[in-house]
């Protein structure tokens, strides 16, 4: 059987049975993009597939199914929904758990052992070969948490991690600068890459320039750096490495660069990486004793 | 080579405040006296009509005008410390400089009322802009009906214009109807919502306009009672309010289906803005 | 019709540069941008079109509107028109064709815009013909065409030993370089065209005001503003304060007008917090309907011209082409 009708025969018996109310995967657009899909009916779970151009991390999706009233009321208690979970996104799931921002036993999760995503996928430019850049650096090919494995448990070469890192890494600390600077200066407040974090879910943001009063509303490159830089230290620890925002972004900045930078520095500082269990982050703990 | 025809419509005229009253808890009520060009521009504004005003350093929001140019060149606008430009007007006092841009959007056919008896619902800080209607009905008092004021707010230090009760109540053929959601046993009042009072009061619809402004779901409700009192959309009036940022129908913030609030309206009456009201809640 | 050779544009591209503010497609760390350029060297030849519209030279995604300078309670506003000629050079006929749209919102309906009108008199246009339309392009649906030269001052258009000329306008004459021009020998050749995209007319959008496609295909919306920042003719816009540095005992003050997009979960909430739009299908019905209802209703023109930025940028695959077909199919099945 194939991944494809693994996935849709599993969301036809979590639909039939009335376990979940919606199956959150892919499907594939009149144009043949891939995309996120909501199965509601089992008769249109074979709307279902899976491919290599299943990029998306489907988990961001999570609050608007199950604290449909925002995120400052009560969860929807007796909502329980199934998501299609790479790896990588399977990580969201442990963070979100951790975070309280979403009970366990609301969400069925179908893990797929995935071969990686290819690069440009989602968006029309994928070229069927070239795998991410993250894929190829992904030693963990099988989900960390899922209630429905699709596929069998696989091992990977991993690739040198800290390849794009040590390029950075070898620059000055002005010259880093001036790359970031002149990477951020393209940005031009979209907010992708906020809005398609799993990680991102404040009810309103510190940098939402509507309502801040913590950054301007221009876009400045001060506003720019500000946000980019602040989004990066919110997300230290927390973030899963799906490389969301980085494949979003309309001006390709390389947003993914400075989370696995940071998540570097987390993980050497405190032996921490996020998501591979439900719990919380250490620099969100830290001040959780006496000082919180 | 700039090429110019006439006034820069996003550059404020300058104003300065001459009265500055509270009016009600986080509710005060600024009095502005265009300097230089501007009071020109508002020698004649309508009742209904609204405009920008600065507080610079922060930015502009929309107002209702509370006043009208007949009763003299002082603008009035009622402002309810809600976000950052009202905070900053609610710390500036009497001599401090705003900005105001305007007068905007249509205004309430005071002219087509004529003849006709009037019912005014007024919600909360709704009441202001609907303050130039009234003063307009009683300064010619003669060419109007008879006029039912029903004013609301959700508990009594919250009414506005309460000073002017005594004038309203005296005028002839003139009724005031208070209500609130809330009080205390001094209320000799109505308890409970305006429509409520709407369908107690229960005014004819025979040559009648009602007029309101207040809350989204006050003006949507108030529109399904007027209509269940035999009221016609067409004799419905409603001032609506919508974020915006120019004013002028540039930003695009404010369409209520293919009207824009700042130049279609903010005036409208239910037959035309009655398929929005809806999407407006 | 007049024959550039490639040296003799790479030339008066380099003279242009030269003159005046040349602004072309530019590669800027791998993302194709309009951005001012040094010489013809810098520029990009080969491309669909650039990541962003043009729109962004005219209605920039911040601009100063005001400077306002407070010495205790006096203020002093000073106006802030932007200044400076410009030649922008690779233009595309879907982006031309976006100014009938913001023109006649900012240049041909009173007030008019002082910011955007005097960028679009200080600028000359200098069009690129397509000679194939791209794989999301939809122009020939939405009235354009690979080669329209509406809205161009000069229109060039890739022939066997250089560039066709066409002369538009006056102003297009004027930047015509002065060197004598070969006359062209035989035709321009005509672009390779995609299949069209329905194009459901305005009477066939109030119908399907309340129909459940808009928050079943708005779901997986993220709520980014891509869309509208992508788009030739998206023009919603907030207005702020912010602080300059502070001078000679006076506080210094800007007002600026930045782009804001109808997908954003904030952009109808006002103090206070309600939001009549705080649902995402809402909020994309808003968009879709602005393009081919409320935009030509308020407005006249049409506010898509089917560069298909927005379909490429769409990290969810939101696709105005399927809608178009949506609308199109709904509207065909209603008695």
């Amino acid at each position: 059987m194939s991944y494809t009708t693994e996935i849709q025969a599993t969301a036809r018996d979590l639909l039939s049975s009335d376990q979940v109310s919606c199956v959150i995967g892919y499907e594939v657009g009149p144009r043949g993009r891939t995309r996120p899909a909501f199965i509601y009916t089992a008769d249109d779970a074979d709307r279902l597939v899976w491919n290599q151009n299943c990029t998306h991390n489907l988990t961001t999706y999570l609050h608007q199914k199950l604290r449909p009233n925002g995120y400052t009321s009560a969860p929807a208690e007796t909502e329980r929904v199934a998501i299609v979970v790479k790896a990588c996104d399977s990580r969201a799931i442990n963070v979100l758990v951790a975070e309280s921002q979403i009970n366990r036993e609301q969400v069925h999760v179908i893990g797929v052992a995935c071969d990686g995503v290819f690069e440009g996928a989602g968006l029309g430019r994928s070229d069927g070969a070239t795998l991410q850049h993250r894929c190829t650096e992904c030693g963990e090919r099988t989900p960390v948490t899922y209630d429905t494995l699709i596929g069998e448990p696989q091992a990977v070469d991993t690739l040198d991690s800290e390849h794009d890192l040590a390029h950075l890494e070898a620059m000055t600390p002005a010259e880093r600068a001036e790359f970031w600077l002149s990477q951020f200066d393209r940005c031009i407040r979209c907010y992708a890459c906020r809005q398609a974090c799993p990680m991102c879910s404040c009810p309103t943001c510190l940098y939402e320039r509507d309502d801040s009063q913590w950054i301007g509303m221009g876009n400045g490159l001060n506003e720019k750096r500000t946000f980019h830089l602040g989004r990066a230290y919110h997300l230290a620890g927390r973030c899963i490495g799906c490389d969301e925002c980085e494949r979003v972004c309309p001006v390709d900045i390389p947003i993914g660069l400075l989370n696995r930078k940071l998540a570097g520095e987390v993980e050497a500082a405190f032996g921490y990486r996020a998501g591979l269990e439900p719990i919380p982050s250490p620099l969100t703990t830290i001040l959780s004793g006496k000082e919180g | 080579m700039t090429i110019r025809n006439g006034h820069n419509a996003m550059l404020p005229y300058l104003g300065k405040l001459v009265t500055v009253q509270d009016m009600a808890p986080e509710i005060k009520l600024f009095g502005i006296e265009l300097l230089n060009v501007g009071s020109a521009q508002f020698a004649d504004y309508q009742p209904g009509q609204f405009a920008f005003v600065s507080a610079f350093g922060v930015g502009e929001a929309p107002f209702g005008i509370a006043s009208t140019p007949e009763r003299g060149n002082v603008l009035e606008f009622a402002v309810q410390r809600l976000g950052a430009v009202t905070t900053e007007m609610h710390e500036l006092g009497e001599g401090d400089i705003v900005g105001v841009r305007g007068p905007m959007g249509n205004w309430f056919p005071m002219e087509d009322f004529k003849g006709h008896d009037l019912v005014v619902l007024g919600g909360g800080i709704g009441g202001a802009p609907l303050r130039p209607v009234l003063q307009t009905v009683l300064d010619h008092r003669a060419d109007y009906g008879h006029l039912n004021i029903l004013w609301a707010a959700r508990n009594p230090s919250l009414l506005l214009f309460r000073e002017e009760y005594d004038t309203w109540r005296a005028a002839p053929d003139t009724e005031l109807h208070l209500t609130v959601d809330e009080a205390d046993g001094e209320w000799e009042h109505d308890l409970g919502l305006i429509t409520d009072l709407l369908e107690k009061v229960a005014p004819a619809p025979k040559n009648t306009i009602a007029i309101t402004c207040g809350p989204p779901i006050m003006i949507y409700y108030a529109s399904k009672v007027l209509q269940k009192l035999g009221f016609e959309p067409k004799q419905c009036y409603a001032t609506l309010e919508a974020r915006m940022h120019c004013g002028i129908g540039k930003c695009g913030r404010c369409n209520m289906g293919e009207k824009l609030v700042c130049v279609d309206g903010p005036v409208f009456s239910i037959a035309e803005a009655g398929r929005f009201l809806e999407s407006y809640l | 019709m007049q024959l550039i050779s490639h040296s003799g544009l790479a030339t008066w591209l380099d003279h242009l540069a030269q003159e005046t503010t040349l602004i072309a497609p530019r590669n800027v760390d791998g993302v194709l941008l309009y951005r001012p350029v040094q010489s013809s060297g810098d520029i990009v030849w080969d491309f669909v079109r650039p990541v962003l519209s043009v729109k962004e030279a005219f209605f920039p995604a911040t601009e100063r509107v005001l400077t306002i300078e407070k010495t205790g309670q006096q203020i002093r506003l000073n106006e802030t028109v932007p200044d400076g000629e410009r030649v922008i050079f690779g233009v595309r006929s879907c982006d031309a064709r976006g100014f009938l749209a913001m023109d006649a919102l900012f240049a041909n309906t009173e007030p008019v815009d002082v910011y955007y009108t005097t960028r679009r008199e200080n600028t000359a246009l200098i069009g690129l013909s397509c000679n194939e339309m791209g794989e999301t392009c939809f122009c020939t649906s939405t009235g354009g065409a690979p080669d329209d030269p509406t809205g161009m001052d000069l229109m060039l258009t890739e022939v066997d030993d250089g560039y066709a000329i066409q002369v538009i306008t006056e102003k297009g004459a004027a930047l015509l370089p002065e060197i004598t021009l070969q006359e062209l020998a035989g035709e321009i050749p005509q672009p390779v065209l995609n299949d069209p995209v329905p194009f459901p007319p305005m009477e066939a959008w109030p119908p399907q005001f309340n129909d459940a496609y808009w928050a079943d295909m708005a779901e997986r919306c993220l709520s980014c503003r891509i869309c509208a920042y992508v788009c030739p003719t998206c023009r919603c816009f907030d207005v702020r304060d912010e602080p300059l540095p502070a001078e000679n005992g006076s506080q210094h003050f800007e007002r600026i007008r930045c782009w804001d997009s109808c997908a954003g979960e904030v952009y109808r909430q006002i103090a206070g917090g309600h939001n009549p739009r705080a649902a995402k299908g809402d909020r994309m019905r808003n968009r879709f309907f602005c393009k081919f209802y409320y935009y030509p209703e308020q407005y006249g023109p049409v506010a898509c011209t089917g560069c298909g930025r927005c379909v490429d940028a769409c990290p969810v695959n939101i696709d105005i082409t399927e809608v178009m077909h949506a609308v199109q199919r709904l509207a065909e099945v209603e008695p």
